[in-house]
């Protein structure tokens, strides 16, 4: 009951957000050069086939009750056709969706349990009256390094010594384990030093905040040691934060970590959007974009219920934060 | 923020040893970039001035690009395109995001709402993904490089303003003033306004560090600045073509790049540090 309190108020909220990102996108074809006919089918369309299309989407009736139909076909999974694959756009995002979905489970894999960690020790060492420094130079100089300079290197690094790991050419998933993972790690690396560095920043405030409180005093004066202190007084307590910033940067990462996947050639959704930009294939970025809102959107919804199973005080009463 | 609690502040920052070297490299970078074309670092446009994709040598200390031009003078001149470029887009998202953030916080009520939604809306778009998007309707270049970077910094922005002056306008001074009889629009502007200029300019260092990461992606992806200018990141997707060949034309902006943001980031750090010190307990 309390999970539900909470959580309803919320998941409408999430559908309004869906539909304003909706408007957003819709404004934004309405711009476009050439027409939403154009968008939709490219510029090589047959007459016949442009007529279909006003007709479906209704281009001669007022701009509303188009927003209404537009959203309608949306909501049925129509998203138009690839002009350049005159395929359904949402079957080219799920037949790519899967690459990006490892690569962004892996490269949240190798950046939650690393940056926790650290941001938890940086946060007790500077508590403990060191100045935390190490903690901080790391979180400052991780979140500094943009992913296609720290791409450049570990390119440059691997194709110049063989080291072991191929750059570029991608095996997926389904053809061979060993030879996919191998194919990923570079691209995994470039991407998880910022959301090290992310997490590691989030930890560490969350922890540094929680060890202010007075409980925490009150477990060091009855003499418990410090490994259980962190277990069973700052863990849970400093989660929220640190589940929120995770939350958005596994949103970020679903939608397509563009720059990491065309430095090495992964053919995920981030590649497959910046690709069809380039062949103006409209359709597909538009696509892209309201996918990548969802996932973001999603994530967060389930974000609001993990706050909810961490913290038994949220949802028991309302306040206005 | 008043003149003792300035002291205070500046008396931490100056201890605060990696704030320091921040604040140094940060200054060094703009000062470079500022006196970058009165030094004699050589001429940025002349081509053929030195071997084509020549290595770093005494009269070419970065070496030279693809048309043979010196490549230090366009390095320097891209470290200012890129501070010069997000720092505009985050001075729009300092200017709309306090004034939407003391409206949301102080006011409450449907203007809350309404701000949140639509700081929701924009949160929810990949940055990157909004560049491209943009890109498609209004071309690549600087204008949307600088509305993208705008909002993609703006929701957070406002979402800390608005938190900030919520708990401000709970204050005395700030009921007291209501009390008082003064306008919505005077208690705002005199009460709310000097006491978030803390948190703000915390957030706006933050803003300008994703911003310059942002400002580089796109430029990277050659949506950003458009040829003959160059910034960091433009300079980067050229030489990352080289990359083989002469390593340095992609590496020396990359670590230029990743210096600049992280003094940017390094200041942020410590000036938060100093006007809000975390003191927490040692666990033995």
């Amino acid at each position: 009951m309390r999970l539900i309190v909470f959580l309803v108020p919320r998941f409408g909220l999430a559908m309004v957000t869906m539909g304003g990102v909706a408007l957003l996108v819709f404004v934004a074809l309405r711009l476009l050069p050439g027409g939403y006919a154009d968008v939709l089918l490219g510029p090589y369309a047959t007459p016949e086939a442009r007529a279909l299309i006003g007709a479906r989407y209704g281009l001669d009736q007022p701009v509303t009750v188009q927003f209404g139909k537009w959203l309608g076909a949306l909501l049925q999974g129509d998203f138009g056709t690839s002009m350049v694959t005159r395929k359904p756009v949402i079957d080219e995002f799920l037949r790519r969706a899967p690459v990006t979905a490892e690569l962004a489970t892996l490269t949240l894999a190798l950046a939650l349990p690393i940056g926790g960690l650290l941001g938890v020790r940086s946060a007790v060492a500077a508590a403990g009256g060191s100045r935390g420094s190490f903690g901080r130079l790391v979180g400052a100089l991780g979140a500094s390094v943009p992913e296609f300079v720290l791409g450049s290197v570990l390119i440059f690094v691997f194709s110049h010594w063989s080291l072991g790991l191929r750059v570029g050419g991608f095996t997926p998933l389904t053809q061979d384990l060993a030879s996919n993972l191998r194919s990923m790690a570079l691209p995994v690396a470039s991407l998880s030093v910022f959301g090290i560095a992310l997490i590691l920043r989030t930890t560490r405030d969350a922890v540094l905040r929680v060890l202010t409180e007075g409980h925490i005093l009150a477990a060091v004066a009855r003499g418990e040691t410090p490994r259980h202190i962190v277990r069973h007084h700052v863990l849970r307590n400093a989660a929220i934060p640190v589940v929120t910033v995770t939350a958005t940067y596994f949103g970020y990462l679903l939608g397509g970590a563009v720059i990491a996947e065309i430095l090495f050639s992964v053919p995920g959704v981030g590649y497959y959007i910046y690709s069809s930009l380039e062949g103006r294939d409209y359709a597909v970025v538009q696509a892209g974009v309201l996918l990548a809102a969802f996932a973001f959107v999603s994530l967060n919804m389930l974000a609001d219920v993990a706050y909810a199973l961490i913290d038994p005080r949220i949802g028991a009463t309302r306040t206005r934060t | 923020m008043s003149t003792p609690g300035r002291a205070i502040l500046l008396r931490r920052l100056r201890r605060d040893r990696l704030g320091m070297l921040g604040a140094v490299l940060l200054l060094l970078l703009l000062l470079l970039s500022v006196l970058g074309p009165v030094l004699p670092l050589g001429d940025s446009t002349e081509i053929g001035a030195g071997p084509r994709l020549g290595p770093p040598t005494a009269a070419f200390p970065m070496g030279n690009d693809e048309l043979g031009r010196s490549y230090l003078p366009r390095v320097v001149q891209g470290i200012g395109v890129t501070f010069a470029l997000s720092s505009a887009a985050v001075a729009i998202t300092a200017l709309i995001g306090t004034a939407l953030g003391i409206a949301a916080g102080y006011l409450g009520g449907v203007v809350d709402g309404l701000i949140a939604r639509v700081a929701d809306v924009l949160f929810a778009f990949p940055a990157l993904l909004f560049g491209l998007l943009v890109a498609a309707v209004v071309g690549p270049g600087q204008i949307s490089a600088i509305v993208v970077i705008s909002t993609a910094t703006l929701p957070l922005f406002v979402r800390v303003i608005r938190s900030v002056a919520l708990s401000v306008a709970g204050r005395e001074f700030a009921l007291a003033a209501v009390v008082a009889g003064a306008s919505p629009w005077r208690v705002m502007a005199v009460h709310i306004l000097p006491n978030i200029a803390g948190a703000a300019i915390v957030q706006l260092t933050y803003a300008l560090s994703i911003g310059m990461l942002i400002e580089s992606g796109l430029s990277f992806l050659g949506l950003g600045v458009q040829p003959p200018d160059a910034s960091l990141g433009s300079l980067l997707r050229l030489g990352s073509v080289y990359l083989n060949v002469s390593p340095w034309l992609a590496l020396i902006p990359g670590v230029v790049l990743a210096l600049a943001i992280m003094s940017v980031n390094l200041l942020g750090d410590a000036i938060r540090d100093g006007l809000e010190p975390l003191r927490g307990r040692a666990l033995t």
